[in-house]
């Protein structure tokens, strides 16, 4: 049961741009490739190809016991890829849509996050999945999940931002030993603005540390996600009246980088944070509290979020699009800082 | 313990296994007895968590587990012994002293003293333990079958789930899985645990609903077991399908009895004679006695070191936090490092 690559996992190879949705396959596919215990369950994977596609033509090339269709059953078949672990091999779980995570909650808190500690070794596996609004979803396929998980010590949060860093991190996940969470914003999945040419050459992006997308010394913005566009999009504004924005983009957010966000807090005095998750229990609260401890004698202002808002995710567009943070908030916020 | 003497006549094994493995089940059996009696008075005496006072070992599940792992050639099979876990346990191969030290929640335990209690994983033995909401291990074990399928191993695995799983959504999800992918497994339901059981008198159509194999065990001999394992097992790695073990309440003429049925049958089944059988008594004694004896020289654990392999946070920097503050008076200012007031 071979055949050879599809073509939404050879772009990379035949030097052609890749959307995020393709670096996610492409580093499906090439760690699959390079490591037999590599294995992917999640609902309609096989020959659906998965609800966005990713794992199209994998059924075919990896056969069914490495790309394994399961009941419609979150907890159960993460439970299931905890004892696949266990025995050693290295489960990719997908969640058609991220929202449905949380009847696999318990697993993953209780079990799964705990398998370290509680002396039953090392537990590779990944979740992964579409997380994320924009797309006129509603409250149950539009959310982000990140801070359900992020109180949960044992556990791994990835949120990658472009298909470069996607691919990598993806990478460095499967070769992980702890189970990682692995989140995938739809609105950034197929975008033409996001493609990226990347190196032919098998690399991974280590977990855990954060890069500078926008350099600046006048205020630095720490997000990660769709928001590093969002705020990209923001410091291009306001560059316009002099004002240089440094962009972190977290890219890990379990574990957190601090010192990449403490370094360019010692250089602009002035942290805004931004999520695309609620408010209340949002990083932007633990980020704001490490950088009280670790930066706060660099600080010339407050620290400041923007946000959703508290709410479920709105169907409606109107309600959405005033739900979800915007260019503009993110500008006033920035522009209400540096004027600090 | 004094015997009669082994009947002269020639012995008329019945059962499907030998003379070495009714030797191996007598141990277990006595193994088991003695560690339930030194729990139960270590905790009364104090010297472990009193909770430990009415600890009890199902023999049976001594067996049932005892028969897997003999199938494997002791190297192969899977365990979760959920709430039966000092026997299966044993039987896939931990000693009493393991077990005392993961009970006593020791620094020498499998888990560091990060876990306590009678279930601990070592997955080079075999064994995936856990203390939590019931139902989940099915799933788990149901994963971990598929391993071995996927690798062609000649390996089951074997999960021991109280009755509440019934309750639980957790296990239906974990069956319904096994079922579908026809994972190599067996699951044992003790329904003669307080809880669902009674509320589910169709356990039979559970299963089978769900394309698992069913059998109930009720007060069967070793022996009956052993088949009943033995079978379901073969199934399993045969690619048949996963079995369900449904496991009755104990027995009312007490705890032991079908221990006691056992060996009163060793002399004509398999020729072991009273003097065997009181050396295999003496040994399993004399591990038990062992552990006992050790477990008040086992270090406790010294919380940072056990905690150091696990933590995933930083030490926060002095004087930020109440635990690191070298005083409860008023902090000098430093100077040079910018960092701290």
């Amino acid at each position: 049961m071979s055949t050879d690559a599809p073509a939404h996992v050879s772009r990379t190879r035949a030097g052609e741009p890749v959307t995020l949705l393709e670096a996610i396959g492409e580093a499906l596919w090439e760690e699959m490739e390079r490591d037999e215990r590599v294995f992917l369950m999640g609902e309609d994977i096989g020959a659906y190809g998965g609800a966005f596609k990713v794992t199209r033509g994998f059924l075919d090339h990896f056969g069914p016991e490495r790309v394994i269709d399961t009941p419609i059953s979150e907890g159960g078949f993460t439970g299931a890829a905890a004892g696949a672990a266990h025995m050693g091999l290295r489960p990719v779980v997908e969640m058609q849509f991220m929202d449905f995570i949380s009847p696999a909650y318990d697993i993953l808190t209780n079990y799964i996050a705990t398998s370290l500690y509680r002396g039953a070794g090392p537990m590779p596996l990944v979740v992964r999945g579409p997380v994320g609004g924009g797309n006129r979803g509603g409250p149950f396929h539009s959310q982000n999940v990140e801070m359900a998980f992020f109180h949960t010590p044992g556990l791994k949060i990835v949120y990658p931002s472009n298909p470069h860093d996607a691919k990598g991190l993806l990478k460095a996940a499967i070769r992980d030993d702890n189970p990682v969470i692995f989140e995938e914003h739809k609105g950034l999945y197929r975008a033409p603005h996001c493609r990226q040419v990347l190196a032919r050459e098998d690399y991974v992006v280590p977990l855990g540390r954060a890069r500078t997308a926008l350099e600046g010394d006048d205020l630095t913005v720490a997000t990660y996600g769709l928001m590093v566009h969002r705020s990209l999009d923001a410091a291009a504004e306001l560059a316009k009246d002099g004002i240089r924005v440094e962009v972190i983009d977290l890219r890990t957010l379990l574990p957190l980088d601090d010192e990449a966000i403490a370094a360019s807090v010692q250089k602009t005095g002035k942290l805004l944070i931004v999520h695309e998750d609620t408010r209340t229990g949002g990083i932007a609260g633990e980020i704001a509290i490490r950088m009280n401890e670790r930066a706060f004698e660099w600080l010339d202002g407050p620290i400041l979020r923007v946000t959703a808002i508290d709410s479920p995710v709105p169907f409606s567009g109107e309600l959405e699009d005033y739900f979800l943070p915007s260019v503009e908030d993110i500008g006033t916020a920035a522009r209400y800082l540096v004027n600090y | 313990m004094v015997r009669e003497p082994a009947s002269p006549s020639r012995p008329s094994n019945t059962a499907g296994f030998g003379r070495e493995v009714a030797e191996d089940l007598a141990f277990h059996g006595f193994q088991a007895r003695f560690l339930e009696d030194r729990v139960r008075a270590l905790a009364h005496a104090g010297e472990i968590d009193p909770r430990h006072a009415s600890f009890a070992i199902d023999v049976r599940s001594t067996v049932i587990a005892r028969a897997m792992y003999r199938a494997a050639d002791g190297s192969g099979d899977l365990c979760y012994p959920g709430g039966h876990a000092p026997g299966p346990s044993l039987a896939f191969g931990a000693t009493p002293l393991e077990f005392l030290r993961h009970l006593a929640c020791k620094a020498t335990s499998a888990g560091g003293a990060r876990e306590g209690g009678s279930s601990w994983a070592d997955t080079r033995r075999g064994l995936i333990g856990w203390a939590g909401p019931c139902g989940f291990m099915t799933q788990v074990l149901a994963g971990a079958a598929l391993a071995f399928r996927r690798r062609r191993q000649n390996r089951a695995a074997l999960a021991f789930e109280g009755s509440r799983a019934l309750d639980a959504g957790g296990w239906h999800e974990g069956m319904n899985l096994a079922g579908a992918l026809r994972a190599p497994l067996i699951v044992v339901l003790d329904a003669g645990t307080a809880g669902g059981a009674d509320r589910v008198p169709s356990i039979g159509a559970v299963a089978e609903g769900y394309g698992f194999a069913f059998a109930e065990l009720g007060q069967d001999p070793f022996e009956a077991l052993v088949d009943r394992v033995t079978a379901a097992r073969r199934r399993a790695v045969d690619g048949a399908g996963p079995t369900l073990l449904r496991l009755g309440p104990r027995s009312d003429s007490g705890p032991w009895a079908l221990h006691e049925s056992f060996l009163a049958s060793v002399a004509d089944q398999w020729g072991l004679a009273g003097p065997e059988l009181d050396a295999i008594e003496r040994a399993a004694r004399a591990g038990v006695d062992h552990a006992v004896a050790r477990l008040g020289k086992e270090p406790s654990p010294e919380p940072r070191d056990a905690l150091a392999p696990v933590r995933t946070d930083h030490e926060p920097s002095p004087p930020w936090t109440r635990r690191e503050s070298p005083s409860p008076g008023p902090v000098e200012p430093q100077t040079g490092s910018g960092h701290v007031h």
